[in-house]
Order: structure tokens, then C-alpha cells, then sequence
């Protein structure tokens, strides 16, 4: 048994978490949403010990490349909803927060990800590297959380507003709060992983703590959108559609900030 | 003055800056920054030259980016201060409620009827609130008490040490643009040089590359060792992550390289007519050496790692880096020049010799090799330790803000006929259930007490 028999064991539980939440959509028996609890908790075990035997392998922080990166993001993503599925009542997002992670599952397995760990450059070779990207992940599975409940929450409010009866206890008003809720764990996790352990780790490797960067450009530029949110919502009392556009724009550039800075612009984080 | 705090004091104003401020930050990650005028040339063609002009191509140096930034503070700075008296007076000087109504019309509320007299029920009311860490406010008129109680009220003020936090980064911001420069330093072993902009020297005392198993770079170690007035003050081992830090400057492990301009050259010497003769010699430029018993002498005279010819006829180098590199050799017999020639260690076959002996020696250049130096970073940051206050504190406000919501319980006590109408309502900004469930406590153990 090695790493990716337990990586491919967590993306089949997954896959099997997703179903059964779906099913539990379409049936309303809470029994499936909470076997689809048990499959994705399964899953995150078995997954956590793929992580840890790719760090034992590797001798170093298990996201040092992109598919390193994913299948962190993706444990990330499930210990959040994990945590946080019985405190905040979400088991209807659970089918769609499945089918997020079993895209990234998908996207990390692809032959596209060059999988074998490599030694680490002398960069990377650091404590900060644990830090920095662990903390940040975790932030950016809250803000994806936050998608999924604001995207829920147009759906639910567009209905509401034509009259439909839905008969979720989940109402839009719930789905808005929900995802502030989320954002308020994200906010402050993204902030101290993503802005502050960076700056000290660039100092720390570099002596400048900002560069101006791609990546530190598009991480500044996903927490002015969320500041965004935050503001419009807290001082200016925006609440609903307009609050939930703006967590999902914010996702989408904390989305951009992981990929596409990788892929399309070019910078000092072009390790990974 | 009025109508600049008005303005500034709009957080609207600062949400058009916060989105300006996010617009140009995408320009400048889609226009590649600090190109030639060239490049952009030929990039964007035409319109390059009003990119130049208006300063896209050094967006988050450009004059205008960081007014944008120095309007947001300013706009931080007079939100923050406007907001601030309003809020200390709420937590500390609160406004006792004397509406029962208003109370009904909260979010949070309940009332009841309580079998005791508006003394004991206020010592209930008091001590139940006063074990749950809330601090009371209350006044007395005839027979009815008006209640506040607060706790966690630093909670209020978590968005001002975010802001506050946000003001002390961007002067340090401001002061590490204009104080702080940087250079790259190369030092080869044993090399002392002088730093610029100090007063001390630093020497590389040893330069080593570890390497993984599998050949690339695992780690550069350099030992540095400072000097004042040519004494040893201080050695460290630096690596990469690991800095010396020495009287506010910083020199990190950056890079490392290879001194191509002054190696040690590899230099066959043949014999045509003697197949085995084969006398292999190493050395530097500006070095002599004898070769074989004929008493001849070479003599490496010249040296260039990048061998061209300009315009111009005279040999020069390209570059500092090993493409072509070509040495010029003579050879000098009894005191008398009897050849001389540019050899290539790319092309053996070039160098013919011009010779005016007959000699049945011929040269090959067939390797050279540098000293390795280290390449240190230096740098020096007045502004960092403001960075780092403002993150603590940054932080400390967020959490503050997110994690520590001020509770609010306010309470109107009326006494009839021996029974107190108990009327009671609660605020907090965040996490409402869990407050929900603390206030649902409280009046639970009001109502049994007796």
C-alpha cells in the first residue's frame, strides 16, 4: 500500500460521500446526507494518511507542486466542511461542496500533474513552507465553502422571489448568513497565511517582504474583495444578492491566485 | 477642512478607492512591469508609448498608483478617527434603555412576570449577570430599574486595530521604498570586499554547494565573516532562509556563479611527429610554463571567456559567461618569440599557429575551470519592523473583530403590587446563536430563582 493507492482509496470515498449526499437531495432521508457525512470523514482519514506518507517519502511539506497542491487543497476543503457541517447546518451544500473537491481529486489525478516528489529547491527549503501554504489553503476551503452557500443563496432567492415554495429549512436568509459566516473563518485565516506568513517568509528568503509579484499581486487582490465584501456588508448594510456576488467574485480570485497565476502569468512562485 | 472630513470620512469614497486600487493591481499583473521600452514596442505597438508616458510599465511605483494608495490611507485614517468617539461612548458611557417597547422590537427579546419585589428580583437580575462576566450599568426612577450590561467590549474596536494596522504598514511601506536598497554582491573564497552604504567589510571565508542524490541543488553554505577596522567581529554560516543580520543589514544566500573571467586553463601539448608525447598543462593567465626539453616557454597572455571580434578588428567578450572562451598563447624559445596564438576550447582544430620556427608542438585548449563565488544579497529595510507591527496587529484586530463580538443585555425592571414585569432584549453583532443560547440561560435562571 503505498501513497497513491490511499489518495485513489480517499477519491473513490469522496466520490461515494457525493453520491449519497445527492441522493439524500433528491430523497430528503437525512440517513444518506449522514452515510455521505461518513464516507467524506472516511475519506479524509485515509487521505490525511496518504499526506503524511508522501511527506515521510518526500522529507518535505506535501504541497511543494501543483499535485501535491491540489490533493492538500482538496483535504483542506474536506476537514473544513467536516468541521463545520453540523455547526452550521449546511448538508444541503454537502452534494455540491463534493462535487468541488471531486474535480480538484479529478484534477490532481490527471496525467497533466507530474506526480513524482522531487528534492526541494533551496527556496522552499523552509518551516515557513508549512505555514504559509497550510494556512492559506485552509482560508481559501472556507472562501470555497462561501461559493457553493452564496451561489446556493441566488438560486434559493431567485425562487423565493417568484413565489415558489421551497420547502428547505434552509432559506436564503440562512444561506446569506451562512456564508458570511464562512468568510469571517476565511478572511482572517487567508489574511495571517497567505499575506502576513508570506511577507515574513519573502523576507526571510529574499529580504523584501513584497516584490509585487503575480501571486502577491492576486492574493492582495483577493483580499481587497473580500475587504470589499466585508465593508459594503458591515458599514454599508449590503445584504443578499449583491453581498453574495461579491463572495463569489472573491472565490473566483482566490481561484485565479492558485491557478491561473501558474498558468498565465509569470513570476517568483513559478515552483508550484 | 469640513468638506475634506466629509469626503474622506465617506466610506463609500473608500470602497471607489478599494476598487480602483483592485483594477489598477490587475493592470499591472496583465502588463508585463519594468520591460524595455523595446519589448513593449513590440508588444503593444503604438499605444507602448502612452503605457510608458502614463507609467502602466511601472504601475505600482507610478506617481498615480500611490496617490491612490495615500488617498486610501487618508480615507482609513479619518474613518477610523470619526468613528471612534461615537464608539467609545457606546462602551463605556452606554445609553440606558427606558422603553419597553424598544426592547420588544429586538431581535432578541423576552418577558415575563416575576413573584418578587423589585429589590430582590434586581439582586437576581445582578448576580446572574455579573457571574457571566457582564458589566453593569444602572439608575433607578420610582419603582422601576433600567439595566445595561456589556461584555466583551473591546470587541468594538476590533476593526480599528485593523485599520490601525493597515496605516502602520503602508508608512512602513513608504519608508522602506524611500530608506531600504538592495544589492547583489559577488565574493569568492577568501575575498574581503567593503559594503556599500556601511562602514564594515564583509569576507567569504568558504563557499560550499550540497547536492540531492539525484544531482541538483540541495543548499549554497557561505561563511561570512564581518570585519571593522580589518578585525574579525563576527562569522556566520549563512544558507538559503537563513540570513546574517549585521547593524540593520541583511545578506541573504542568494545565487551562486563562477568567476569566468580570470580561470584556470587546461592546455594540451602535442607532438606531430611523436604520437605518444602528450604533456598536459594547467595554467592561469599571466602564467609561464616550460614545455618539454626543447626549452621552449608558453606563456597565457590574454583570456576571454566570449570570444568576438568587434567592428572595430580588437577581440573583446560577449559575455561573462564560458560560450566561446578563447586564450592567447606565445611561445618564446631562448628569449626569442617563436609563436603565438588564439586557441578555442570550442574549435581545437582553429587555432592555427603563426610561427616563424618550424616547431612540431601544437597546442589544444581543452578545459578551463573558475573559482566559484557566492552570490549574497544584501539588503537593508528600515521600514520592515513597521511591516511587522502592523501585521501583529492587523491580526490581533481581526480575530478581536471576528472571534470577540460585543454582547449587549439590557433589562427594564417594573414593580406592581409585589410582582416585577421582567423586560429584557440582547444584541451582539456576531455568531447571534451562540449569544441566543447564553441570553436563553440567563433569563431561564432569572425565572427560577428564588
Amino acid at each position: 500500500m503505498n501513497e497513491s493507492t490511499f489518495f485513489l482509496i480517499a477519491f473513490i470515498l469522496y466520490i461515494s460521500a457525493a453520491f449519497l449526499y445527492f441522493a439524500y437531495l433528491f430523497s430528503k432521508n437525512d440517513r444518506l446526507a449522514k452515510s455521505g457525512y461518513t464516507f467524506a470523514l472516511s475519506g479524509l482519514i485515509i487521505h490525511s494518511a496518504a499526506l503524511i506518507m508522501r511527506t515521510i517519502e518526500s522529507g518535505h511539506a506535501p504541497f511543494t507542486n501543483m499535485y501535491e497542491s491540489l490533493s492538500f487543497l482538496s483535504w483542506s476543503a474536506i476537514f473544513a466542511y467536516v468541521l463545520i457541517e453540523g455547526k452550521f447546518k449546511i448538508k444541503r451544500a454537502g452534494p455540491y461542496f463534493m462535487l468541488i473537491v471531486i474535480g480538484l481529486m479529478a484534477l490532481a489525478s490527471s496525467p497533466l500533474m507530474p506526480k513524482e516528489a522531487t528534492p526541494l529547491v533551496p527556496a522552499l527549503q523552509s518551516y515557513w513552507l508549512w505555514l504559509h501554504v497550510s494556512v492559506t489553503l485552509f482560508g481559501e476551503a472556507f472562501f470555497a465553502i462561501g461559493f457553493i452557500t452564496s451561489t446556493m443563496y441566488l438560486v434559493a432567492d431567485s425562487k423565493e422571489k417568484k413565489g415558489l415554495n421551497v420547502k428547505s429549512s434552509l432559506t436564503a436568509e440562512k444561506l446569506d448568513s451562512i456564508s458570511y459566516r464562512c468568510i469571517a473563518i476565511g478572511f482572517p485565516l487567508f489574511t495571517l497565511g497567505g499575506l502576513v506568513f508570506g511577507m515574513v517568509w519573502a523576507y526571510k528568503a529574499w529580504g523584501r517582504y513584497w516584490s509585487w509579484d503575480p501571486k502577491e499581486t492576486w492574493s492582495l487582490i483577493t483580499w481587497f474583495v473580500f475587504a470589499l465584501y466585508l465593508h459594503t456588508r458591515i458599514v454599508m448594510g449590503w445584504k443578499g444578492r449583491r453581498s453574495a456576488l461579491i463572495a463569489i467574485l472573491g472565490f473566483l480570485a482566490a481561484l485565479f491566485t492558485y491557478f491561473g497565476v501558474n498558468y498565465l502569468l509569470v513570476g517568483l512562485h513559478s515552483y508550484a | 477642512m469640513k468638506s475634506f472630513l466629509d469626503f474622506f470620512s465617506s466610506v463609500k469614497v473608500g470602497i471607489f478607492l478599494l476598487i480602483f486600487i483592485t483594477i489598477a493591481s490587475i493592470l499591472g499583473t496583465l502588463i508585463p512591469q519594468h520591460r524595455s521600452p523595446a519589448e513593449y514596442m513590440e508588444k503593444y505597438g503604438d499605444i507602448s508609448n502612452v503605457l510608458i508616458r502614463l507609467e502602466f510599465t511601472k504601475l505600482y511605483q507610478s506617481w498615480w498608483f500611490i496617490s491612490l494608495l495615500f488617498l486610501f490611507a487618508v480615507n482609513i485614517l479619518v474613518c477610523t478617527l470619526t468613528r471612534l468617539s461615537p464608539k467609545l461612548k457606546k462602551a463605556f458611557q452606554p445609553k440606558l434603555e427606558t422603553k419597553k417597547q424598544r426592547l420588544l422590537s429586538l431581535k432578541t427579546n423576552t418577558s415575563f412576570k416575576k413573584n418578587q419585589d423589585l429589590k430582590k428580583t434586581k439582586a437576581v437580575v445582578l448576580s446572574i449577570l455579573s457571574s457571566k462576566h457582564y458589566t453593569l450599568k444602572e439608575e433607578q426612577n420610582g419603582n422601576t430599574v433600567f439595566l445595561q450590561a456589556q461584555k466583551r467590549r473591546l470587541g468594538l474596536f476590533g476593526s480599528d486595530v485593523v485599520h490601525l494596522g493597515l496605516l502602520i504598514i503602508i508608512i512602513g511601506g513608504i519608508i522602506s521604498g524611500l530608506g531600504g536598497f538592495q544589492a547583489n554582491l559577488n565574493i569568492s573564497e577568501g575575498e574581503t570586499i567593503p559594503i556599500p552604504q556601511a562602514d564594515f567589510k564583509l569576507r567569504l571565508d568558504k563557499f560550499v554547494t550540497e547536492y540531492h542524490p539525484n544531482g541538483s541543488v540541495r543548499d549554497w553554505k557561505s561563511t561570512l565573516t564581518v570585519l571593522e577596522n580589518s578585525t574579525d567581529v563576527l562569522s556566520k554560516t549563512i544558507e538559503v532562509n537563513h540570513p546574517l543580520s549585521y547593524k540593520g543589514f541583511m545578506f541573504y544566500q542568494g545565487y551562486y556563479g563562477w568567476d569566468w573571467t580570470n580561470p584556470t586553463l587546461e592546455i594540451w601539448a602535442k607532438k606531430s611527429k611523436d604520437p605518444s608525447f602528450l604533456k598536459k598543462l594547467e595554467m592561469g593567465v599571466g602564467e609561464k610554463v616550460q614545455v618539454g626539453e626543447e626549452s621552449i616557454e608558453i606563456a597565457v597572455l590574454d583570456f576571454v571567456p566570449d570570444f568576438i571580434i568587434g567592428e572595430d578588428n580588437k577581440i573583446s567578450t560577449r559575455s561573462l559567461n564560458p560560450n566561446n572562451p578563447a586564450a592567447y598563447i606565445e611561445g618564446w624559445k631562448e628569449g626569442k618569440k617563436v609563436f603565438s596564438s588564439w586557441i578555442f576550447a570550442k574549435f581545437p582544430d582553429f587555432g592555427r599557429m603563426h610561427s616563424n620556427i618550424d616547431t612540431d608542438l601544437s597546442f589544444e585548449f581543452k578545459d578551463l575551470r573558475a573559482a566559484q563565488y557566492s552570490g549574497i544579497q544584501m539588503a537593508k529595510d528600515p521600514g520592515v519592523n513597521f511591516i511587522w507591527i502592523g501585521c501583529t496587529l492587523l491580526m490581533l484586530g481581526l480575530c478581536v473583530a471576528f472571534f470577540w463580538p460585543p454582547r449587549e443585555i439590557k433589562v427594564i425592571l417594573e414593580e406592581t403590587q409585589n410582582k416585577t414585569d421582567v423586560t429584557t432584549a440582547g444584541i451582539t453583532t456576531k455568531n447571534r446563536e451562540d449569544f441566543q443560547s447564553e441570553f436563553d440561560d440567563i433569563v431561564e435562571a432569572i425565572r427560577r430563582s428564588q
